[in-house]
């Protein structure tokens, strides 16, 4: 049965590189956001199965789940603001072009 | 138990793999779409380890979000078809190593971990959903009303950012010149 726990931690794993290579590459906002739900999918496919397997009759494992699922569409939510506003002002949400933002 | 490793295996590299789309491919809405399939196997990956209810929510959730995405991005990219073959990456080299460094550390904490015996049964899908509902509504009630707080302030920011914003000072000056 650890089988099936590590295989969906190395899937969890994977999912998070590819995440990280496309928020760090991109130079689009939308598709940085979607680099970042990549790697927010791959912390939640190691949250249940630690759940699943580890700890079964803790349900704050699943309530975890849920706050990770918060933050996706609270990023969705906040990203989405951002690109309009950006894309309002500038005409672009290319990321290479917010020098202006520079402190 | 051979056919629940089969199954999350299999969702596992379906997951992946549409992942790896999602920044290959040069159509946005091809984009989107591949990480709506990513997020659904991850969702059935989700159902293949007994966990059905955070699985059905995964897979509903991600279905709007991405069809929004889909939108967005069409909206928004210099090349929304992709047929003027634009590259939209930068730094690549870098990227790609620090993508690969943070997978093999995870995989190497994954694999050199000692995680213990694995439980062989879990309460099927209805006490599941029963158990959450009390976790939900007893222990961790003050988390989840604080997660829905955030969530609405968000909204309620990200649509403040949105709206465009008017020159009050403007008016008043054309007022009173008036």
């Amino acid at each position: 049965m650890t089988v099936v726990l590590i295989v969906a931690l190395l899937t969890g794993a994977i999912l998070f590189g590819i995440g990280l290579y496309g928020a760090l590459s991109q130079t689009n906002l939308v598709m940085i956001m979607m680099g970042v739900e990549l790697m927010l999918a791959g912390a939640m496919v190691n949250l249940v199965a630690f759940w699943r397997f580890l700890h079964p009759e803790v349900y704050s494992g699943q309530m975890f789940v849920l706050v990770v699922m918060t933050v996706m569409a609270l990023e969705m939510a906040v990203g989405f603001g951002v690109a309009i506003a950006r894309f309002r002002a500038k005409g672009s949400v290319e990321m290479e072009e917010a020098e202006d933002l520079k402190g | 138990m051979y056919a629940q490793a089969f199954f999350v295996a299999v969702f596992g590299l379906a997951a992946i793999g549409f992942g790896v789309v999602v920044f290959r491919t040069s159509s946005m809405v091809r984009s989107a779409l591949a990480l709506l399939f990513s997020q659904t196997a991850v969702g059935c990956m989700f159902l293949a380890m007994q966990t059905e209810f955070l699985g059905v929510l995964q897979i509903m959730m991600m279905a709007t979000e991405m069809s929004i995405m889909a939108i967005f991005m069409v909206m928004f990219m210099m090349d929304p078809g992709g047929l003027g073959g634009m590259d939209m990456s930068h730094q690549k080299r870098f990227s790609i190593g620090a993508g690969v460094s943070a997978a093999i550390v995870a995989i190497a904490v994954a694999l050199l971990s000692d995680w213990g015996p694995a439980a062989e049964q879990v309460p099927d899908a209805e006490a599941q959903t029963r158990a959450l509902g009390v976790e939900l509504l007893g222990r961790s009630m003050m988390i989840f009303e604080t997660a829905g707080i955030t969530i609405l302030t968000a909204m309620i920011a990200a649509t403040a950012v949105a709206i465009p914003v008017k020159n009050l000072a403007g008016k008043d000056d054309k007022e009173a010149s008036e």
